[in-house]
């Protein structure tokens, strides 16, 4: 192992996936043999519709670095509207989460239809990049770690803590 | 430099509001009026259900009469009566709420009697709650409020009321302030203004809005707000309730004034109304909305952001 990498960065990306079209974009990816991160971890809905954005909020507090929402492309729903709910509370959730100050390029939503393996791989492998040049997403994380640890994540001691490792 | 408010149409509006509230008590028009009297302090006011005419004269109105009582209205306050038709005294901001419930099928138009008041503003908080109406001591929603005087109410005092002077506003300053931070600079803001808070709930206790039988917060299988008052559970909580009174928030800014803790509540409600208002061109007012921005949709909604 290069021992430049030893402590390389990975991020964890969350990906919120409808079970009608993502999900099977994502399994014929899987079947078809495309290689895309391991980064990603999936986690399946009935629909779009379904995702709250209370799930993004626990998610970047459980550690994710990156976000991805992704369902049937509009019109194509397997609950006729869900995506459509979707894309209008996911629009108002982005200008919320603007607003206190969450860098928008960590979640990245998409339309991936049960045939667009090729698009699946391409969305997972973007962010999956774009969020490892971004760095560990640590705002959430030291929300929760205030309460144990008064310094920061980058103070001098939990450096040489981590390097000793 | 401070400006000095007209309120002297107040008394008059009194004078008005009880003279009504006995006619419809008196004759069986409605079986309970909800509306102000005076508090213990001096000055103060508190909220009250009356149901017989002889106490029509307790009721009042002066710039001390913050609370919105269309929150006794909901299934969330059960020792409220919710029998037959109930009139209640609203403000512009109140009536708002009020409709947004009807929207919501939570409230039935005729089981009401609506008793609108022509408002010229009221205090920002009953810390002083004698104190003369100015530019100083108005409540930060009035200082842009365009919906003073009610409309579609049963009964209005025949009360002309002069009108706001010029304010600067308040929350869209500071929204517009706060857009041209650095994200960084947002985030140790709400930070700062998160951890403040206790978990009191007393912001959703008020909410006419907030009338959820079992409030998602409260939940805790799957738990998906930490409940105790810490940074993290903290941001989650405030991010929930901007998100669920989205769409919906009538901009009474109630949440804001019985926050013990100062947090700007409606701050976050004024931004997302704002953002609602832009794109899909939906906002609260005195029109019943069969549907929120959040609850209806169009297949042409602007998808820019989606991959
Ligand atoms: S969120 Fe606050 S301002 Fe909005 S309706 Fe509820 S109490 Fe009023
Ligand atoms: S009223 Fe204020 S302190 Fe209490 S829960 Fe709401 S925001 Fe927190």
């Amino acid at each position: 192992m290069n021992p430049e990498n030893k402590n390389r960065f990975e991020p964890k990306i969350i990906a919120f996936v409808c079970t009608w079209c993502t999900y099977a974009g994502a399994d014929l990816a899987g079947t078809s043999r495309m290689q895309y991160p391991a980064n990603v971890r999936v986690i399946k809905f009935p629909c779009t519709g379904r995702i709250d954005p209370v799930f993004i909020i626990k998610a970047f507090q459980q550690g994710a670095d990156g976000i991805l929402i992704s369902g049937c492309h509009p019109g194509d729903c397997h609950y006729i509207a869900g995506n459509y709910h979707a894309r209008r509370r996911f629009a108002a959730f982005r200008k919320l989460l603007e607003f206190i100050g969450v860098d928008l390029n960590r979640i990245q939503f998409s339309w991936v239809s049960a045939a667009e393996g090729g698009k699946w791989v391409d969305v997972v492998t973007d962010l999956t990049e774009r969020v490892r040049n971004m760095g560990p997403m640590v705002e959430f994380k030291e929300l929760a770690l205030e309460e144990q640890w008064s310094g920061g994540l980058d103070s001098p001691d939990l450096q040489q803590v981590y390097e000793a490792i | 430099m401070t400006q000095t408010i007209n309120t002297s149409g107040y008394s008059a509006i009194t004078d008005s509001i009880r003279n009504e509230a006995r006619r419809i008590l008196g004759d069986g028009t409605v079986s309970a009026v909800i509306g102000y009297t005076s508090s213990r302090r001096e000055g103060s006011t508190q909220p009250t259900v009356i149901t017989k005419s002889e106490d029509a004269d307790k009721l009042l109105f002066t710039a001390a009469c913050l609370n919105n009582l269309v929150v006794y209205l909901t299934k969330a306050k059960k020792d409220v009566p919710h029998e037959g038709r109930i009139g209640i005294i609203v403000k512009g901001c109140d009536l708002k709420a009020l409709v947004g419930l009807l929207g919501e099928s939570q409230l039935k138009r005729e089981n009401l009697y609506l008793i609108g008041i022509p408002c010229n503003g009221v205090l920002g908080s009953l810390f002083n709650p004698s104190a003369e109406l100015n530019s100083e001591t108005i409540a930060p929603k009035c200082r842009e409020c365009t919906d003073r005087i009610p409309a579609g109410c049963d009964f209005m005092p025949d009360v002309e009321t002069v009108g706001l002077p010029e304010l600067n506003p308040f929350y869209s300053s500071e929204i517009a302030r706060l857009e041209a931070l650095t994200p960084v600079e947002r985030w140790e803001y709400w930070k700062e203004q998160f951890s403040k808070c206790i978990k009191c709930y007393a912001c959703r206790q008020v909410c006419p809005f907030c009338f959820c039988e079992q409030c998602l917060c409260d939940r805790n299988r799957p738990q998906m707000v930490e409940q105790t008052p810490r940074p993290s559970g903290n941001l989650a909580w405030h991010l929930v309730r901007a998100m669920h009174l989205a769409g919906r928030c009538a901009g009474c800014a109630e949440c804001e004034r019985v926050c013990p803790m100062d947090i700007p509540l409606n701050l976050l409600n004024r931004k997302m109304a704002k953002e609602l208002k832009e794109m899909y061109n939906s906002e609260a007012g005195f029109e019943v909305r069969e549907k929120g921005p959040l609850t209806s949709f169009d297949e042409h909604d602007d998808q820019s952001f989606i991959r």
